[in-house]
């Protein structure tokens, strides 16, 4: 499995993936949930990323989600993606202040699907 | 292995197949398998002893062996059985009806309900192919 | 089931059998998503399968890509991609420069009932993505430019049902493009297609010259000549010959290789066209004879205009035009001659500056629907520079359009000037994107959106793509922009001195990448050179032809 570089100082890592059923982002959050705002997503170190993304990638079917990998941010609250795609990732399209994910209230119900 | 008929044109050949390089020596039995670089041209010399040609699908979107299933009808005037064999989906079995094929070689735990129903699922095509006509 | 309305003009009217088709084929694609959902399929098995019908998982959900066969669009049609965006979408659309429109926050699970309501338009997502014969584009003004020489939208139509489900070209190498037009001037860039035709009037029955091997990408390529004069009756024998080839020989080992225009550029345009022949020679031919009997059912089945303008209609609009001069600018920049005397093409602008190149919203449909019913025959058509064009509007109704267009702040007069900006989704919303495209079409469009400017400047085209891939066909804008990803920050490139028609060219690479603004003022700066540097008449590619991309360097690195 290809793996993430080391985060530097002040940074840690997050699983993402996509909802299956819908498409919708989510980060791997508490009780191992997929929520659809990064706000609760679980910190990992790069050692606890490791195993927790074999996991995660071994239960992606039956939690129906598809494409999961890690992401580093940095260790704020809540955590901020480093790159630019992952920011547009958690925060939604820089061109559409009205669909950001930050103002809109997400729809944690869906994520139980 | 289990047998899916997709043409219901003839009875399905159970000779096992030898790989075609080897076959080329010796020509022992009737049944070659194909892989899917060799142009079909060069089983022209010996297509009137062949009964079952096996052309191989590594993996379900290399299409090369739809061009080679037609040609072998279309070009070779190939009418022996034609079989499909290696990764594929029961999506594909209208496509491989179309171009000559008579069966696919699925495993024993295929779902044989998926590749019946796409088999009667359109009335209609919208192109002919010198195999099967619209 | 929905009855045509009997006067959509433009595009092939369904007959039952397609309806049913179309049925079916939904059926088939339900199948799919319910053996995804069971776990009877894997991703892997599942994605192909899913992109044959026009569905992406992007970057924040999934994108449904629906096809506009040869850009031709009904007013019923376009209410019911209206009627889509607001229930399963944002309320809004994007129209790409493949002439299809997209949706970008579609639920996988909704998929299949959109494409129910769609089919009850005769409305489709076939083959609008995955490595098979894509969706065929076509002339924004066919059957209505005055320079036509064929209304290629009959042969389109053929083209698109040979090409649909095709048992033999479904699972080709990588993706496979064809484009039409029947004017001289090259408006489809057939030579940046997989195939590319022209078609023109012969003696005895059409005649077609056909490009290979073009398109963009990682590795631009004009196309090359292969056939000079195709007959009629020997179009899709010869499509066919080429998509075998291809099948049988295109790379599959490496997916930036596996592109018609590899295997013609790899073997030599002769070898291709000698295998080409082969083929030809071998082919049961009469299995794929287009019969004239063939084209004209096809050709019944196209409504055409009655076009009755009033004698004094160009006098009106001279009237017009007298009495409002930001109509007559509109007029000047967004319209086409009509081979009718009394009618004329009107272009629609999606490129207001400073909004999303592309984009239209649900009450911007409606309203564009509404009007097409009133004033161009319900019909709509969709251009490969991402705007809409009504192909058919009275001279003295133009006004009353162009009222209505303003209205749904649609009226930009921008049409082949800078701010007609061409961009892709970019960064926002594509999974394979490096850098955002369209904040930066944005604030190009704002700061040349000064009429009078753009007037000045007069025609160069903006093209911008987040990624190598080019959807923004940024390698034949005058000036392209291209997004690389710089150590993960967003950059970009910029290319000088592309063209899409008669003149194919690539542009060349500048130099370095930018960052955003400085692309902004770097844009600006290439601009103003223009505007002081060029002599009479002198349009960019000339002008660069003069001086040189040096000297356009020089400038825009000058501040840096
Ligand atoms: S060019 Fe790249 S970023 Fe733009 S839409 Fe195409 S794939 Fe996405």
């Amino acid at each position: 499995m290809k793996r993430l570089s080391r985060p530097g100082e002040g940074e840690i890592l997050l699983l993402t993936a996509s909802r299956l059923l819908d498409g919708r982002i989510v980060w791997l959050g508490e009780g191992d949930h997929w929520h659809e705002s990064i706000t609760g997503a679980i910190r990992f170190t790069y050692e606890d990323a490791g195993p927790a993304l074999e996991r995660a990638l071994a239960e992606a079917g039956q939690k129906e989600v598809v494409s999961v990998y890690e992401v580093v941010a940095r260790d704020t609250q809540p955590p901020e993606p480093v790159t630019t795609r992952e920011a547009i990732r958690a925060h939604g399209p820089s061109v559409h202040p009205d669909f950001s994910y930050d103002h809109a209230p997400v729809r944690e119900k869906e994520s139980a699907l | 292995m289990k047998l899916f008929d997709l043409s219901g044109r003839k009875t399905l050949d159970v000779a096992s197949p030898v790989p075609f390089a080897e076959w080329k020596d010796s020509q022992q039995g009737t049944a070659i398998s194909l892989p899917q670089d060799v142009e079909v041209e060069e089983l022209h010399p010996y297509l009137g002893s062949l009964t079952l040609i096996v052309l191989e699908f590594p993996i379900f979107r290399d299409g090369r062996a739809f061009t080679q299933a037609r040609s072998l009808r279309e070009y070779e005037g190939y009418e022996g059985e034609i079989r499909a064999s290696g990764h594929l989906l029961p999506d594909q079995a209208i496509h491989l009806r179309r171009c000559g094929f008579d069966s696919v070689a699925l495993s024993e735990d295929a779902n044989v309900k998926d590749w019946e129903e796409q088999l009667g699922r359109y009335q209609f095509y919208y192109q002919n192919t010198a195999v099967s006509p619209a | 089931m929905t009855q045509p309305a009997s006067r959509s003009v433009g595009h092939y009217q369904y007959e039952e059998r397609d309806r049913v088709f179309l049925q079916e084929r939904i059926n088939e694609f339900e199948g799919q998503v319910r053996r995804r959902l069971s776990g009877e399929l894997g991703e892997e098995e599942f994605k192909p399968l899913r992109l044959m019908n026009g569905v992406y998982l992007q970057l924040h959900a999934y994108m449904l890509r629906v096809a506009i066969p040869y850009g031709v669009l009904d007013s019923r049609q376009l209410h019911k991609l209206a009627d889509i965006a607001a229930k399963y979408d944002r309320n809004y659309g994007h129209f790409t420069t493949r002439q299809n429109i997209q949706f970008n926050w579609i639920a996988l699970k909704d998929v299949p009932t959109i494409l129910r309501e769609l089919a009850e338009v005769d409305m489709h997502a076939i083959q609008t993505s995955g490595n098979c014969i894509r969706n065929v584009t076509s002339d924004e003004f066919a059957g209505a430019a005055k320079d036509e020489l064929m209304d290629p939208r009959i042969h389109a139509e053929i083209v698109r049902q040979w090409s649909t489900l095709h048992p033999e070209f479904t699972f080709l190498p990588r993706k496979f493009k064809i484009a039409i037009s029947g004017s001289p001037e090259d408006r489809v860039a057939a030579r940046f297609h997989d195939i590319g035709l022209l078609a023109r009037p012969g003696e005895n029955g059409p005649l077609f010259r056909l490009f290979v091997g073009g398109g963009l990408g990682r590795t631009p390529v004009v196309g090359r000549e292969l056939f000079d004069s195709v007959k009629e009756e020997d179009l899709i024998a010869t499509l066919e010959a080429v998509l075998r080839v291809y099948n049988a020989f295109g790379r599959r080992d490496n997916l930036y290789k596996a592109r018609i225009k590899i295997l013609v550029q790899t073997i030599g345009l002769e070898a291709f066209r000698t295998a080409v022949e082969e083929e030809l020679g071998r082919m049961d031919c009469a299995a794929y004879r287009l019969t004239p009997e063939h084209v004209a059912q096809i050709r019944a089945r196209f409504a055409l205009p009655d076009l009755k303008a009033p004698a004094d209609a160009a006098d009106v609009l001279e009237q017009h035009k007298k009495a409002d001069p930001a109509f007559a600018r509109w007029v000047a920049s967004n319209t086409h001659p009509h081979q009718d005397e009394g009618h004329v093409c009107a272009v629609i602008s999606l490129k207001t500056p400073g909004d999303i190149p592309g984009d239209v919203t649900v009450e911007q449909m409606h309203g564009l629907a509404d009007l097409s019913e009133r004033l161009s025959f319900g019909e709509v058509r969709v251009t490969h520079l991402q705007n809409l064009v009504f192909g058919h509007v009275r001279k003295d109704q133009l006004h009353e359009l162009w009222q209505g267009l303003k209205a749904l702040g649609l009226a930009a007069p921008n049409v082949g000037l800078i701010s007609d900006i061409v961009s892709c989704p970019g960064l926002d919303y594509c999974n394979l994107a490096n850098a955002r495209s369209l904040p930066l079409a944005q604030k190009l469009g704002a700061r040349f959106g000064d009429a009078a400017l753009q007037a000045e400047i007069g025609t160069l085209s903006i093209h911008m793509s987040g990624c190598i891939n080019a959807c923004g066909h940024h390698h034949v804008g005058n000036i392209g922009l291209l997004g690389v990803d710089k150590r993960g920050a967003e950059t970009y490139q910029i290319l000088l001195g592309g063209d899409a028609g008669e003149q194919a060219a690539i542009g060349g690479i500048l130099g370095p990448s930018f960052a955003e603004d400085e692309a902004v003022d770097a844009v600006a700066r290439i601009v103003e050179f223009y505007l002081g540097q060029r002599q009479k008449g002198e349009t960019f590619s000339a002008m660069l032809k003069r001086c040189g991309l040096k000297a356009f360097k020089e400038v825009a690195y000058e501040t840096v």
